[in-house]
């Protein structure tokens, strides 16, 4: 099926846009969004047409906790304590959990402290993070990356295919095409180079393609398999 | 109020201006709120949809391209997306009363999208059909899937898909004019 046929793609944009294209359907468009700029296009124009429903509705003050949540995950400064949303009748039971929640952390800390004792501590900080989910939002991947190094950890969730590779992309915030970062390992843990697009660049997200062997003979991803979005520590 | 004001502040914002950033949430929560409220139905999921897509909106501020439409079009675009993967993270299932949760068009809300462009679109959802109007709004406001707009106005499926199918037609052949 030709996805990019106007008539067809204005039909999955606005269904996608309203939220019936649900499913694997809707994940489908997602990689498309990805992969052509017409797709992005034709969705923000369904937006727009259809956001006049949105303002039809009457606003809601959201509570305030929702605002000093979001200066505490984004670790923005003069941000108050987050409010609990949790009653009193439970807070027994919560403390119960705090305790064992205290204990967890400090065997944690002990662990960490060996750790650093036994292994060599790295020299470079890690500035960024992306977890790579499968469907079912099982992770397949867990990248770090610092300066010079870009660290690739297989899960044991990941199941590989015989004659496929699997390659790493750079999708540009600017709606320009996707750049390659290599190939994946697909077990154990692997060393690459940092790509300094990865720390200057403006991204979006990094995208996983399925790719003959040897990676993509286009210079453009063959078959985008999954989105992960890139997170700095 | 889009031009003089939400799109400076999300220039501030992609600077890194939390000031700015605090200023448009001021601005601008409240709408993206109640939109998620309404596709979630939940609280504490529409307190976690506004928290991710603020959050979102922060990083991705620079990102925003003014020709693909308004900051708040593309502000209510990020939240709403994120209420429908929390449905389906959540195996939401949208059970809403029609005497009560039937969506209506509040016209005294609509405060900040007031320009020609948006006439056209009032003027182009009140051309459609009832019907159609009914199933696209029960579906893009409630955030209901096809089946549920199936048992929420108990007409048959192709029945329902046909009327969102075609008013969505006639709504891109209205604005297109």
């Amino acid at each position: 099926m030709n996805y990019l046929k106007e008539e067809r793609l204005n039909a999955l944009a606005a269904e996608y846009v309203v939220g019936t294209l649900r499913g694997k359907a809707r994940l489908r468009y997602q990689k498309l969004l990805m992969q052509y700029q017409i797709v992005g296009e034709t969705t923000a124009k369904w937006e727009e047409y259809l956001v006049g429903f949105s303002d039809g509705i009457t606003p809601v003050e959201p509570p305030h906790g929702v605002w000093e949540q979001i200066q505490h995950r984004l670790n923005h400064g003069n941000s108050t304590k987050p409010v609990s949303n949790v009653v009193e009748f439970e807070q027994a039971k919560q403390a119960r959990w705090r305790y064992l929640s205290f204990l967890s952390t400090a065997a944690a800390m002990i662990f960490a402290v060996l750790l650093v004792v036994m292994i060599p501590v790295a020299d470079e900080e890690i500035s960024h993070v992306a977890v790579v989910n499968n469907a079912d939002n099982t992770p397949l991947w867990v990248i770090e990356i610092s300066e010079s190094t870009m660290d690739v950890k297989v899960t044991s969730a990941f199941a590989a295919i015989t004659d496929k590779d699997y390659e790493l992309w750079m999708v540009p915030e600017n709606g320009e095409a996707p750049i390659s970062l290599g190939l994946l390992p697909e077990s154990g843990l692997e060393h690459l180079a940092t790509n300094a697009i990865l720390l200057n660049g403006r991204i979006a997200a990094l995208a996983v393609s399925l790719e003959a062997p040897g990676g993509s003979k286009t210079g453009a991803p063959t078959e985008v398999l999954y989105i992960a979005p890139l997170v700095s520590v | 109020m889009e031009h003089e004001t939400l799109f400076p502040l999300l220039c501030e914002t992609a600077n890194g201006n939390k000031a700015a950033f605090a200023e448009l949430y001021k601005l601008t929560s409240p709408q993206l709120y109640a939109v998620v409220l309404k596709l979630l139905k939940r609280p504490e999921l529409a307190d976690e949809a506004t928290q991710d897509a603020f959050i979102k909106i922060w990083h991705n501020a620079g990102s925003y391209q003014r020709g693909k439409g308004t900051v708040l079009t593309w502000m209510v675009s990020i939240a709403r997306y994120r209420a429908l993967d929390l449905i389906r993270y959540h195996n939401l299932r949208n059970e809403v009363s029609l005497d009560n949760e039937a969506p209506q068009l509040d016209e005294s809300s609509n405060t900040v999208r007031m320009n020609t462009e948006q006439d056209k679109l009032a003027e182009c959802l009140d051309e459609l059909d009832q019907s159609q109007r009914q199933a696209i709004q029960l579906a893009y406001v409630n955030g209901l899937s096809h089946q549920e707009v199936v048992n929420h106005l108990s007409s048959p499926l192709g029945t329902i898909k046909s009327w969102i199918r075609r008013g969505l037609q006639s709504l891109q052949r209205c604005l297109s004019l």
